[in-house]
């Protein structure tokens, strides 16, 4: 039926004015001069060139250039005068080291090729915190960071490190001649060395002060557990005797914490008897959040006294509690009760900065009887030591003007600390040992460059049992020298930073070849901290905390501080942390005030959906007591707790380099030390652009993500009833997705087979798969703009799924229609439930790309993959069309040539483009690419199987994803070696493809999730 | 600098030529010269072998100079100072414990294994060095044959082209006289192309034929043309140091993975570093090089190339030793054989897993006086030789398995029954091989 419909469009064209007929008629709205250049004949005609002539030149030029690209260029290959002898060019070498960047610690395998890091890899089974998280895996990018500072810096003008030392020293004498104090700020200082090196200070000069402040502060919990332990330091906690974890506002799993506890919490959910279970109550949707079987919405004000309240019904005391809503109340009080069954196995966590709360939680594991067990007091951990009073009174002595010669050394205070920045000026002589001009450096009269953690040697004791040796992987790049060398040069020690490590090493009486080639040593640092006193003072001291907690004021909107995976900001200019898109809200590029949907509805704030799909929202004002931050973004974030808001620390950097500067806001500006506070909130004009790469929030009611309570996982081991397999009706039958088949087999038993396998009851989704698969394939920085384009070309991404509150059940229990209740379905709820599935190339064994490719680029081998010849793809992207899982990407730009990137992408830059793995093609524009399941690692591997003459061994390599992953959901392998993991796991209960019914037959397939539900 | 690429194809040509005359003069000297010092010729070979690293002939190195040793001291005393000079010098022996004093007291290696003949052999060459020949094998010969057939071809056509031209201008000339003879008006030979040149211009037909001939011609040279854009096939570019593969790995007979020895282990072959070369080049300075003439090349100096990697390391070749903080200029060396960065290539997988001697893709480096780039390096010549080679299946990666597990060959067995395994059977021709 032909639509008699007319559209118009505007009103000129309605009542069809002169000007829209003239418009009408013409292609251009205004005329093209043609007739002005080609009618004057003076111009024409005084031409030297005639059209012949210049067609001569055209097609000479044209031919001359085709002929010069025709010659090659001369490459020269220039060999090592002297090689060393551990080096062969083009084998990969690793070096064992500790990666410390101010605020986590990792022991990492580190590898490197011709001499330039390329990778961190997990460091030796059995290291203390050996896994990567996200920074870990990026640090080799901050490592060729070209705004890194080059050479000593004095007033501004390069100098050389013998007169910074002069200077230091100089002003050091001046110091104590003058009765003034000799200051150093640092970040939290574990190292034995450097320790030494203080004390050695201290003992040389007696103004000498000594100050350690975190970018995240712990300090109040810290002072807790010295009051308590009589160290200050933070227990260990055991999660392989705990049956049930309770965090308030703890985000454990997102790598902020200095405990990396993601491998622990994995292991204990297998699913089965005696999984643990995880119960958070939060005001942010956190990650770990996301990850708890359940989750209770809470204001941070609140926190205090539902622990006060927690404590008395599992204690039997009444200690005083603060205003609690009822819903709080009720849900604590079953928690408590769940909490007294599993007393001695259960533990609770709690988040922030909080003393009275950590007291509080202290004191409830006291009751528990947890303390000695899964709260191991005795075992304590250095990696926090930051003393905020401490730093507090060297401001203000600095504001003063009593400090003569101030230090800061791996620490940050100008950009993390309001009020530091105009005390700098106060002190007579300043000097900053810094990898970058950042704002505290740009500030003190002297900047000098310190080495990157891949160029120094450095030693740690993290905790009572380990003492990790860091070594460096590369010569330094720039002309820098370790603040132990400065600082040790003061008092006399003209020892290089190396000596200081040996000695270290040697004075707990370790081989030093040994300890080098481990990374580090186990020892027996304990310090003797008697569990049953702790317990007991824990108990004492919470009425006074309960007290304190009770009188905290809430407000009518609360900030809770959280960490995206930039973390506190120390690597705020690596562009592979800001690419990675939060695992939450999937916004990339920014940090954004999170807020609830019916809140942000009463504030007037808007998200909107473009024309583009991409994401437009309000800016709003953040106010807390004085300190204010305008410019906002606020983000609608589905279980937010309402009357709280949330906002990432790390942004907002004015002096961090390209990458970073003015992106995001500065959420230390707010001065929250405890990591929340009251605030309010106002609307103010404009519009903000997020780049968010997800637009579907929710699975509309699909098998996407397989979920499965316990009780029913427990019921029924076979998976018949929760992991049913789609059927088909044909000619000749009922037949299952792989049966019903229109094409012909490939032969996948005569050679290797590789399959994944991805459970995603581990997947935590913190994306460091994400970011390790960026740095081993050179996948392209495409910076925001093409992120809100949906250009992104990360090769694995990780949906997130909210669950909404409409099901199919609801609907025909309350006689919902079709349409109504699929338009419900793809709102998430209010207090969602949420599921991480990383997706990548699925290697299909009947892949719809491979049947459209019109120049077979994209073709399958006999060994399970779905290989991609760049060079013959010619870019029709007819492929990425017909994938069902949407995992292929296309090159649209020249990412390392154009100039559009120069800011983001590493590989425009000569220090930057040194990450990039040699063995992975570069790939140009106009062609498409995805995962290879790391085709040279596959090949890498093999060929070492082969030269050793053995046949190619179960985990004998691995994808870097998998590598990456910290809790074991990534397992790849051979099908067809007999019991393989992967093997294994292809035959498990709960595993499927995703998308079966497609008929695709994947090489990956998933493990359904698994949730412990009461 | 430009890219020299040396040889365009006539000039490879000329080359080939040329080197096939050299060695044609050196084969037909060679057997008055074997003829004549049969003992020092072995003698040379057993002292490059043995001495050469610690001894010279004309002067002082790590040991005394050698030339005319025989008329310092007796036979006898030679032939036990080398078979084991330490149980001479416990012998007692008042000379032989002179000489380790007058030398620091650096110990010289016992040489149990050499014979009584092989020692007389060794100091037969002392005694007459100039006389043993230089260099030149019999085993080039086979590899030249066709290409002197091949350049006797192209003369060949030439001198019959000729040949034709007379015959026709010969025939003309007769029909000429004939014409002449029966009275007719005769033409000259110009006359007779002209007349030929317009029935020929005139000829639909033949005009037709010619420009479809012409036209296929050029499309044909067109698309070869094209298809060799980026194939370096011969490329000779000028080195920064005139190294001989010829002397090293031909007349020395120095294994390849000597110098290139990550080729075993690595993607890359490896060019060598300098120190390897010292190892050897710490003692031949390349003074004793003889040219053809048979006088030496640099007049008993040592040779300029080599003082190229002295300078390159810091070696001072007067003091034997190396110059202390030296600062080291590496050498620059011009890449060969250059892949494509889109095709990953292997030289572990082909060396030591497919066991593919150096010479299959790098032509007969040992004969190359100057090394060029043999293969084509195309993609169609990869995957050829995958085609058509076997895979080498004895590896333990293919026959042997974890327990309950079929070995690779089981399972290929299995599949292929009796046919032989190539490289293509098991995937060798799958882009994601290479491509990544």
């Amino acid at each position: 039926m032909a639509t008699e419909k007319v559209y118009w469009k505007g009103f000129d064209q309605l009542a069809n004015t002169d000007v829209a007929q003239r418009m009408a008629q013409n292609e251009f709205a205004q005329e093209i001069p043609v007739d002005q250049f080609l009618g004057d004949e003076s111009i024409v005609g005084k031409a030297q060139t005639t059209r012949r002539d210049f067609l001569k030149y055209l097609g000479f030029s044209t031919a001359a250039a085709t002929l010069a690209a025709c010659e090659a260029p001369i490459i020269e290959s220039i060999p090592y005068v002297v090689k060393p002898d551990s080096l062969t060019p083009g084998m990969p070498t690793y070096y064992a080291t500790a990666y410390v960047d101010g605020q986590d610690f990792a022991s990492v395998l580190v590898k490197t090729r011709e001499g330039r890091p390329i990778k961190i890899e997990p460091g030796d089974e059995g290291r203390f915190n050996r896994g990567t998280n996200g920074r870990a895996q990026a640090s080799v990018l901050s490592l060729y960071d070209s705004a890194r500072l080059r050479q000593p810096i004095k007033g501004g003008a390069e100098t050389d490190w013998a007169t910074i030392e002069a200077d230091l020293k100089q002003a050091v004498d001046a110091s104590v001649t003058a009765g003034k104090q000799f200051v150093l700020v640092t970040g939290s200082v574990f190292s034995p060395s450097f320790k030494a090196v203080i004390a050695k200070l201290r003992q040389s000069y007696n103004n000498f002060v000594h100050v350690e402040v975190d970018a995240v502060s712990s300090s109040e919990v810290l002072d807790v557990w010295e009051a308590l332990t009589g160290v200050r330091a933070l227990p260990t906690v055991d999660l392989s005797g705990a049956d049930l974890v309770v965090s308030f506002g703890e985000d454990f799993l997102s790598g902020s914490s200095a405990q990396q506890l993601s491998k622990a919490y994995a292991d204990r959910r297998k699913p089965g008897k005696g999984m643990l279970r995880h119960i958070q109550v939060e005001s942010n949707l956190s990650l770990t959040g996301s990850n708890a079987d359940k989750r209770v919405k809470i204001k941070p004000s609140e926190v205090g006294s539902a622990l006060a309240y927690l404590y008395n019904q599992v204690s039997g005391n009444s200690v005083s509690v603060g205003s609690l809503s009822d819903s709080v109340k009720s849900a604590v009080k079953s928690i408590a009760g769940e909490l007294s069954a599993s007393k001695g196995r259960s533990i609770v966590l709690v988040g922030g900065n909080s003393g009275a709360n950590a007291h509080l939680a202290a004191a409830v594991n006291a009751a528990l009887g947890n303390v000695g067990s899964t709260l191991r007091v005795d075992q304590p951990i250095y990696i926090r030591s930051g003393n905020d009073r401490a730093f507090n009174n060297v401001v203000a002595d600095l504001k003063a003007g009593s400090v003569g010669a101030l230090v800061i050394a791996g620490a940050n205070p100008a950009y993390t600390r309001p009020g530091f920045a105009e005390a700098v000026a106060k002190a007579s002589y300043s000097l900053s040992l810094c990898d970058r001009l950042d704002e505290t450096a740009s500030l003190t009269s002297a900047a000098a460059p310190v080495p990157h953690y891949l160029e120094s040697w450095a030693d740690y004791t993290p905790n009572t049992t380990e003492l990790a040796v860091a070594q460096p992987t590369i010569r330094p790049l720039f002309n820098s020298k370790s603040a132990l060398e400065v600082l040790g040069g003061l008092t006399g020690e003209k020892q290089s930073a190396k000596d200081w490590v040996k000695a270290t090493v040697a004075g707990y009486g370790l081989s030093w070849s040994q300890t080098l080639h481990d990374g580090g040593a186990s020892i027996n640092n304990g310090a003797a901290i008697s569990s049953a006193d702790t317990a007991s003072k824990a108990q004492s001291g919470a009425s006074a905390a309960a007290e304190q907690a009770s009188s905290v004021k809430g407000g009518d909107f609360e900030v809770a501080l959280y960490q995206k995976t930039v973390g506190a900001g120390f690597q705020s200019n690596n562009p592979w942390l800001h690419e990675l898109p939060d695992p939450i809200s999937r916004a990339a590029w920014d940090n954004y005030l999170t807020i609830s949907a019916k809140d942000a509805l009463a504030l007037g704030i808007v998200n909107e959906t473009q024309s583009n799909g991409a994401l437009n929202g309000s800016l709003v004002t953040v106010k807390a007591g004085d300190f204010t931050l305008e410019n906002v973004p606020a983000l609608v974030q589905p279980g937010q707790a309402q009357g709280t808001v949330g906002l990432a620390v790390g942004y907002g950097r004015s002096a961090a380099g390209r990458v970073a500067d003015g992106l995001g806001v500065n959420a230390y500006e707010l001065n929250l030390s405890q990591g929340f506070g009251a605030v309010s909130i106002t609307l103010q004009e404009g519009e903000h652009e997020f780049a968010s790469t997800q637009l579907g929030n929710t699975m509309m009611g699909r098998k996407i993500v397989n979920e499965v309570s316990l009780a029913d996982f427990m019921a029924d081991p076979s998976g018949a009833s929760w992991n049913e397999k789609p059927t088909f009706h044909t000619m000749d039958g009922v037949k299952t997705a792989s049966e019903a088949n229109l094409w012909a087999d490939h032969d996948h038993e005569t050679m290797h087979m590789w399959n994944m396998s991805i459970d995603l009851n581990s997947c935590t989704g913190c994306g460091a798969c994400v970011i390790a698969c960026h740095l081993e394939n050179n996948v392209p920085v495409v910076g925001k703009d093409e992120i809100r384009n949906f250009r992104d070309m990360h090769w694995l991404r990780i949906d997130r799924y909210y669950s909404s509150d409409m099901t199919d059940a609801r609907a025909e229990e309350e006689n919902i229609g079709a349409i109504d209740k699929y338009a419900a379905m793809e709102v998430p709820g209010e207090s969602p439930e949420v599921v991480f599935q990383p997706v990548m190339c699925q290697h299909c064994n009947h892949a719809p790309c491979e049947t459209v490719c019109p120049v077979g680029a994209t073709v399958h081998s006999r060994e399970g993959l779905n290989h991609m010849a760049y060079n013959r793809c010619i870019g029709t992207r007819y492929c990425a069309n017909n994938c069902p899982y949407k995992v292929r990407r296309f090159n649209w730009f020249n990412y390392q040539k154009n100039e559009r990137f120069t800011d983001v992408n590493p590989a425009q830059d000569d220090f930057g483009r040194m990450v990039l793995n040699p063995d992975v093609t570069v790939r140009a524009r106009g062609v498409m690419e995805k995962c290879t399941m790391c085709l040279q690692r596959i090949q890498y591997g093999k060929l070492e199987a082969k030269k050793a003459g053995q046949p190619l061994a179960d985990g004998a390599f691995t994808t870097a994803c998998a590598q990456a992953c910290d809790t074991g959901a990534i397992t790849f392998g051979d099908v067809n070696t007999a019991g393989s993991a992967v093997q294994v796991a292809k035959n498990d209960a709960r595993s499927y493809h995703l998308l079966e019914e497609v008929g695709t037959q994947p090489s990956v397939f998933y493990q359904t999730k698994v949730r412990n539900r009461a | 600098m430009n890219r020299s690429k040396k040889p365009t194809r006539m000039r490879f040509f000329a080359n080939k030529v040329f080197r096939v005359l050299t060695i044609a003069l050196m084969v037909s000297a060679l057997p008055y010269a074997a003829h004549a010092e049969g003992d020092a010729e072995l003698g040379k070979k057993l002292f490059k072998a043995n001495c050469a690293s610690c001894h010279k002939l004309d002067k002082k190195l790590v040991g005394p100079a050698l030339g005319g040793v025989t008329q310092r001291r007796s036979e006898a005393w030679l032939l036990a100072w080398i078979r084991n000079n330490a149980e001479l010098r416990a012998s007692g022996d008042a000379d032989a414990n002179a000489i380790f004093e007058e030398y620091g007291g650096s110990v010289m290696t016992a040489f149990e294994n050499l014979s009584d003949d092989d020692i007389k052999s060794i100091l037969a060459y002392t005694d007459a060095p100039a006389a043993a020949p230089a260099g030149g094998t019999t085993g080039e010969v086979p590899t030249t044959a066709p290409v002197a057939a091949e350049g006797e071809d192209a003369t060949l056509l030439y001198i019959l082209g000729a040949f034709l031209v007379l015959f026709i201008f010969l025939l003309l000339r007769i029909r000429n006289t004939l014409k002449e003879v029966s009275g007719e008006q005769g033409t000259t030979v110009l006359q007779d192309a002209n007349a030929l040149t317009k029935w020929l211009a005139s000829n639909k037909r033949f005009m037709t034929a010619l420009t479809i001939v012409v036209a296929v011609a050029f499309l044909y040279q067109l698309f070869w043309f094209l298809m060799g854009v980026g194939v370096e096939q011969n490329y000779q570019p000028v080195q920064p140091i005139a190294f001989s593969h010829k002397i090293h790995a031909g007349d020395n007979q120095v294994d390849c993975n000597y110098c290139h020895s990550s080729a075993r282990s690595s993607k890359h072959s490896g060019i060598p570093s300098a120190n390897v070369c010292m190892n050897c080049h710490m003692y031949i300075d390349g003074s004793e090089i003889v040219n053809e003439a048979g006088q030496l090349k640099y007049g008993g100096d040592r040779s300029p190339e080599i003082a190229k990697i002295y300078a390159a390391i810091g070696w001072d070749a007067e003091n034997r030793t190396y110059i202390e903080n030296y600062e080291q200029k590496p050498i620059k060396w011009i890449r060969l054989h250059n892949l494509p960065d889109l095709a990953y290539f292997n030289h572990a997988q082909h060396v030591t897993a497919g066991q593919v001697e150096c010479q299959t893709c790098h032509g007969p480096v040992q004969e190359m006086e100057e090394v060029y780039q043999y293969s084509e390096l195309t993609m169609g010549w990869c995957i050829n030789c995958h085609r058509e080679t076997e895979v080498k299946t004895a590896n333990g990666y293919y026959a042997n398995a974890e327990e309950g597990t079929q070995s690779i060959n089981e399972r290929l067995a299995a599949k292929f029954h009796d046919e032989s395994i190539t490289v293509e059977k098991i995937g060798g021709l799958e882009c994601g091989k290479c491509h990544y």
